[in-house]
């Protein structure tokens, strides 16, 4: 193969160029007293918009905007299991896939599903089975399909997939046991602590930063998340009251989580409103 | 290796489970025995073998290897780290489900938990904590990620060369409760872990050669390694809740939790699994629980692997040889 004589290359130390911020801007930081957007308080969820019907072509669809993430699912179902030789089973299979397109997020993604997205989409069903009344259709398979369009925050998208799906199952006329609302929020430190030490640090300086109690964000941005000590995500089911899915991930004291735990759950209910006027909605509609 | 249980089966472990005596007669809260010996692999900079009785059975390996840092193009951030890239495997012959493509959504699972909860605390989606103006020292306190190990000490050239410690977990044997002794194994296999020194000379002109020196007993431990979380896996069935279930208690679970947890009691991570759900109330015990067992956990296995390691020293002293069990020792 002739070398690629179409293209010119750049000396091969080159590097992708650093995003470039104007001289006077201020980038966010959490140790001033408002969050990013100074609308917010720290327990203040951003507002959600919700609807359904985006998809002509599928049995159940909707979309949801909380404010810069933005999600669509298209729920395909019940249908025929495509390969019904494999072994009979009395219940239904739910199969979940989220992608992330590649324009979602600020690096671009792949354009084939990374080991990420799998993991995530495994999430999904797993947080979504408990609500579905599954053995309805035996030999039958659902098909939850959502793509996430933009990003902002990590806990945020994968929260709103839960809200998202359940919606859409919904609007399939899919029999639930209840609807799953998803909720997210991030642990971040308000204060440097008065130990801080240069990069030269003992071990010392880690146990100091260990005892900054972090301060619960609900509904963290992506320029909230780059001071996160930790985060967690939440799926519940408000009128069963029952978490069909939790995922922690960064250090957090038992007290942290407690709280955030009940903090989560409050929003649930709270989404859990938005989402039954959506699918209100969509009935008038039709 | 059963995929299926028949409802009179689900029936008797349930039952059992409410009067707490387990099928093989353990109680909710007790662990099976636990074999763990380090060193055994001779290629490694550090590896560990997990066994719990009753048939899992994993081998856990970590090599450090030499390579350049990992630069985030957005933040600048990386430039003075080096990196732990993790990968979990179950070995086709551990299980008859496990053949063929059987476990790639198994060990894809096994391999982004151990991420999570082991490398920097946030995920590959967002850009790790920005460190943009000169004045802000937040660098100091983060460079420890979730999993406690200090990753800024792996750099050796910043901005160009760094350790990269590449932990892979092999599982031999399925028996139930693989988490727990992937993450107890890696643990060990991290304590275990020695890295050969590094001399960086000054060449001028913001010119560094590095040599790697040679000498076997003359090594660098991974800092920070006392503070890697290990996992606690409680399996919901009915109402009640076990640890360390077998195959068959674990075709009967409704919700699993993975609780990680480090020395100091912080949770180091949460992830639910399985089909079912958990009442918030329980879900708060059960994080409590898994806290309180899993900090009792690593005491007893700080214990046994320095118990190992003075042995060996002692043993070394004395110009006696270093004799490992070796695989089939029981």
């Amino acid at each position: 193969m002739a070398a690629d004589r179409k293209r010119v290359a750049g000396p091969e130390s080159s590097v992708a160029p650093l995003v470039e911020y104007p001289i006077d801007y201020q980038s966010w930081t959490p140790f001033t007293e408002t969050r990013h957007d100074s609308h917010r308080q720290p327990e203040d969820l951003r507002p959600i918009y919700l609807k359904t019907g985006l998809i002509s072509e599928a049995n159940g669809s909707a979309y949801i905007e909380l404010e810069k993430t933005k999600l669509t699912c298209g729920v395909y179902g019940p249908r025929p299991v495509k390969r019904a030789g494999q072994g009979f089973s009395d219940r239904g299979t739910l199969n979940c896939e989220i992608k992330f397109a590649t324009f979602s997020c600020v690096k671009r993604r792949g354009t084939m599903r990374d080991a990420q997205e799998k993991e995530l989409s495994q999430i999904l069903s797993q947080g979504l089975t408990p609500a579905v009344r599954l053995e309805l259709f035996p030999k039958s398979n659902v098909d939850i399909y959502i793509t996430v369009l933009e990003s902002d925050g990590w806990g945020s998208c994968i929260a709103a997939a839960f809200t998202v799906a359940s919606v859409a199952l919904a609007h399939a006329g899919i029999e639930m046991l209840d609807l799953v609302a998803g909720c997210s929020a991030s642990y971040i430190p308000t204060s440097i602590p008065s130990s801080a030490s240069t990069s030269e640090s003992t071990s010392e300086s880690s146990e100091g930063a260990g005892s900054i109690t972090p301060q619960i964000f609900m509904d963290a941005d992506l320029e909230e998340e780059k001071f996160q000590q930790g985060s967690i995500v939440l799926a519940y089911m408000p009128s069963l009251n029952q978490t069909t899915h939790v995922l922690q991930t960064g250090k957090a004291e038992g007290a942290i989580i407690s709280q955030s735990v009940e903090h989560c759950v409050e929003a649930c209910n709270k989404i859990f409103a938005v989402m039954n006027h959506a699918l209100l909605e969509s009935i008038d509609q039709k | 290796m059963p995929s299926l249980i028949s409802p009179a089966e689900r029936d008797y472990i349930l039952k059992g489970i409410e009067c707490n005596i387990r099928a093989d007669g353990r109680q909710r809260p007790d662990y099976r025995e636990v074999i763990l010996e380090t060193g055994v692999i001779s290629q490694t900079s550090g590896s560990a073998r997990v066994r719990l009785a009753g048939g899992t059975d994993v081998l856990v390996s970590v090599k450090a290897d030499i390579g350049p840092v990992l630069v985030d193009p957005e933040t600048g951030e990386g430039a003075d780290k080096g990196q732990i890239i993790c990968n979990v495997e179950c070995a086709p012959s551990a299980s008859q489900q496990f053949e063929g493509r059987g476990a790639d959504e198994l060990n894809n699972e096994l391999t982004q938990m151990m991420t999570r909860f082991l490398s920097h605390n946030t995920t590959s989606l967002t850009s790790t904590p920005s460190n943009t103006t000169p004045s802000s020292t937040t660098s100091s306190h983060n460079s420890n990620g979730a999993g406690g190990i200090n990753l800024s000490k792996l750099c050796i050239i910043p901005g160009e060369q760094c350790w990269i410690l590449y932990v892979d977990a092999l599982v031999l044997d399925y028996g139930g409760n693989l988490v727990d002794a992937v993450f107890m194994g890696t643990r060990a296999a991290i304590f275990d872990t020695r890295i050969p020194k590094t001399e960086v000379q000054d060449l001028g002109d913001g010119n560094f050669d590095f040599e790697v020196l040679d000498d076997a007993e003359d090594t660098e431990i991974v800092e920070g390694r006392e503070d890697m979380p290990i996992c606690v896996t409680l399996n919901k069935i009915g109402a009640r809740h076990i640890v360390d279930a077998s195959p068959l208690e674990e075709l009967c679970t409704e919700a699993k939790l993975v609780v990680a947890v480090n020395r100091s009691g912080e949770l180091c991570g949460l992830q639910k699994g399985h089909d079912g759900g958990i009442e918030p109330s329980l879900l708060l015990e059960m994080i409590q629980f898994g806290k309180t067992l899993g900090q009792t956990l690593i005491k007893q296995l700080d214990a046994k692997i320095k118990a190992e390691a003075d042995a060996d020293m002692v043993k070394r002293q004395n110009g006696q040889p270093v004799v490992k069990l070796g695989f089939f020792a029981q």
